[in-house]
């Protein structure tokens, strides 16, 4: 028995006791995965799709994982380290010194508060982007809507819609900010070049007036910023270009089918909207939300960032910038916190 | 029933039937008529073209402003009865500007400067929108969010630093910090990049240039939109990663990359705050805030002497906007239909 059981255990042990011995190679080891000496090779030419398509993600992204490491951390840290400091010499003999920045902890980030202007500037910023963001998108999702429908004239209007994104930037924000010819010369509607008073379209009077008799709790309010919407109506219209796009691709992006279901179970046009194209699109609502922020708080004629323009010592105006931009972060933060509870993500599959 | 049906008429993409008891044209349009919704309909499609036009009207009366008062002569400005229709008609103002301002010059190098920029960044965007929608690779998500946070920093927040660094280029420098980077040790002096156009094809190429975040967002979610399975028949059949980028998913992403392509190139042709950052106005590279900087000296020269400056000098900016704008116009009547098509397509959720 234990002469059949050692035959055996020797039987099964064996390629294990010789496994560099040539005479039991295995033949299905091509000779070309054998090196010199008989072994075989450590193979590390052969990865999973999933590495070799991870490996092309990051060749991908190299570009701006490069732009990074060489050009954006170093600004970053350079403006950071500039709000830190403040300008200092050293003498190194006779009239030359050294210029450099000494450390200086938060001192320009307390001075900035003491700055004239610049908590009124960050009030009245932060106050544009209460009024301004929720109209954005209100008047964009509607707007989108809109020109989704099938209706007269879609084409051109959808052309006249899009030409504030394409024309209405950069230099032409600076210009039209100082009105134009009709402006100046008499009444017209406003066109954004917030001159106020007579040019206004419509007045805190006259609303008034048409909400005096009802008594709506806050009314007061209500009214003043319905008026304000009503007189920067062109500053929002050319501001809600991009959003106006990002919606109707997510508009399109509906399957008609559902609509058609609606339709078949005899939903109204008003039922459709609320139950099926908000839910559907209210990912996107985040986004441009997202998106109408970053560029109001961003934008040169933001009442922010013209204060900050006006500060000439550059460690003060930086460091008034990353107290704005903290600012930004919370806001963003905020509204991704309020708007992800009511978020709806359809399950694809 | 027995209907015998004709076809009376076949073209391309309708047919005419007759068949028994077929309606006529009128009593098809009565019945219509008298189906209950038909009249809201008809209120609701009036009431949405007015609509439509108002706000169409608000978005283009400003224009239409600019341009009747680029046309008025200096009499028109003062005449309390002129309104909109200029009553001398000239076109002084626009040659001033055009010759004085060097305007064809201006055209000429902005142009340059923004097709270079915009195609840099509509295949960067493409490339690392492409790498992040379709890889899992680790820190994908964290890439991404550093995507987003080139956009909520202000660029304004980084001016003086780009200024500094992105005019004397050098590798690891922080340049408030006052050392010497491996460039200027080996060489003796950082890279001047001053008055090129450099520093905007380097943030362009690296992909952090005027809202290159926001491209790039777009084109990721676009390519969320193109199903795998596209890629991975290319797979099977032996194409390499690359290879299938270049020779299936580009062709099918033209439409995406037109709209990315027009944004960035009228953001860029219009875009001031980089233009005045890494170029200093002292030299003879005339852009597009030079034509609308100043008022030209020929008009200059009424400063003192005429009644209506404060107007004119409006209407001067005024003009030379629209001439700033123009080519951007024409470049908008021809591709608007790409614009909303390339992003209608796009299905972007979320």
């Amino acid at each position: 028995m234990t002469d059949i059981i050692n035959s055996l255990a020797d039987a099964v042990e064996e390629p294990e006791v010789q496994p560099n011995d040539d005479s039991v190679a295995v033949p299905e080891i091509a000779a070309s995965e054998l090196d010199n000496n008989g072994f075989i090779k450590k193979n590390t030419k052969k990865v999973s799709l999933d590495a070799k398509k991870a490996r092309a993600g990051y060749i991908f992204v190299l570009p701006f994982l490069i732009g990074l490491v060489l050009v954006y951390f170093p600004l970053l840290i350079d403006s950071l380290w500039l709000s830190l400091t403040v300008p200092a010499e050293t003498p190194i003999g006779g009239d030359s010194s050294r210029k450099y920045y000494a450390f200086a902890g938060l001192t320009n980030y307390f001075d900035a508060f003491d700055t004239p202007n610049f908590v009124t500037g960050l009030a009245a910023g932060l106050q544009e982007i209460v009024f301004q963001v929720p109209a954005i998108i209100v008047f964009s999702l509607f707007i989108a809507v809109v020109l989704n429908q099938k209706m007269l004239g879609r084409a051109v209007f959808r052309a006249i819609f899009f030409l504030p994104v394409i024309v209405s930037t950069g230099i032409m924000e600076v210009i039209n900010a100082n009105g134009d010819f009709s402006d100046i010369s008499q009444s017209g509607i406003d066109d954004g070049s917030g001159g106020g008073g007579a040019n206004d379209l419509i007045s805190v009077l006259d609303i008034q007036a048409l909400f005096a008799n009802m008594n709506i709790p806050g009314g007061e309010e209500l009214v003043g910023y319905v008026v304000q919407i009503v007189n920067e109506i062109y500053d929002i219209i050319n501001y809600s270009g991009v959003q106006m796009l990002i919606f109707l691709a997510g508009l399109q992006s509906i399957s008609p089918s559902i609509y058609e279901a609606c339709k078949i179970d005899g939903a109204t046009g008003w039922e459709t909207f609320w139950k099926v194209t908000f839910p559907m699109i209210s990912p996107i609502i985040l986004v441009n939300a997202f998106y109408t922020v970053i560029d109001a708080l961003t934008r040169p004629q933001n009442p922010m960032v013209l204060t900050i323009e006006q500060v000439s010592d550059p460690n003060d105006s930086s460091a008034m910038y990353w107290i704005y931009f903290l600012i930004i972060i919370l806001i963003v933060a905020a509204i991704a916190g309020i708007c992800s509870t009511f978020v709806f993500y359809q399950r694809r599959d | 029933m027995e209907n015998t049906t004709v076809v009376t008429k076949e073209t391309k993409n309708r047919i005419h039937v007759d068949y028994e008891g077929k309606l006529t044209f009128k009593e098809r349009l009565l019945s219509k008529l008298k189906a209950s919704n038909t009249w809201i309909l008809i209120v609701v499609n009036i009431f949405r073209f007015i609509l439509m036009l108002g706000v169409s009207f608000v978005i283009l009366y400003p224009f239409f402003a600019k341009i009747a008062g680029s046309f008025m002569s200096m009499d028109d400005i003062v005449d309390p009865t002129v309104s909109l229709i200029p009553k001398n008609f000239t076109l002084s103002t626009y040659r001033a500007i055009i010759t004085e301002n060097h305007y064809f010059e201006a055209v000429g190098n902005t142009l340059m400067i923004s097709l270079i920029c915009a195609l840099i960044q509509t295949l960067i965007s493409c490339l690392i929108g492409y790498g992040l929608s379709k890889f899992k690779f680790k820190g994908n998500g964290v890439i991404m969010g550093l995507v987003v946070l080139t956009m909520v920093i202000p660029h304004r927040t980084l001016s003086s630093a780009m200024r500094g660094l992105l005019n004397n280029y050098d590798i690891f420098t922080i340049k408030t910090m006052s050392y010497k980077g491996p460039i200027e040790l080996i060489f003796g002096s950082p890279i001047d990049l001053s008055e090129t156009f450099w520093p905007l094809v380097l943030l362009s190429i690296f992909g952090i240039a005027l809202k290159n975040g926001l491209y790039i967002y777009l084109m990721r979610q676009f390519f969320k939109g193109v199903p795998d399975e596209l890629e991975e028949s290319a797979y099977v059949d032996g194409s390499g990663v690359f290879r299938t980028f270049f020779q299936i998913i580009i062709p099918l992403s033209v439409p995406m990359m037109i709209t990315i392509f027009l944004f960035s190139f009228s953001w860029q042709w219009t875009d001031v705050f980089y233009v005045n950052l890494f170029f200093n106005g002292a030299s003879d590279f005339y852009l597009m805030r030079d034509v609308h900087g100043m008022a030209p000296p020929s008009l200059l020269q009424y400063q003192y002497s005429y009644a209506g400056w404060g107007i004119y000098k409006v209407v001067i900016e005024n003009t030379a906007g629209m001439l700033i704008i123009a080519p951007l116009i024409i470049l908008f009547l021809f591709c608007q239909k790409y614009l909303v098509q390339g992003i209608e397509r796009s299905g972007i959720v979320g």
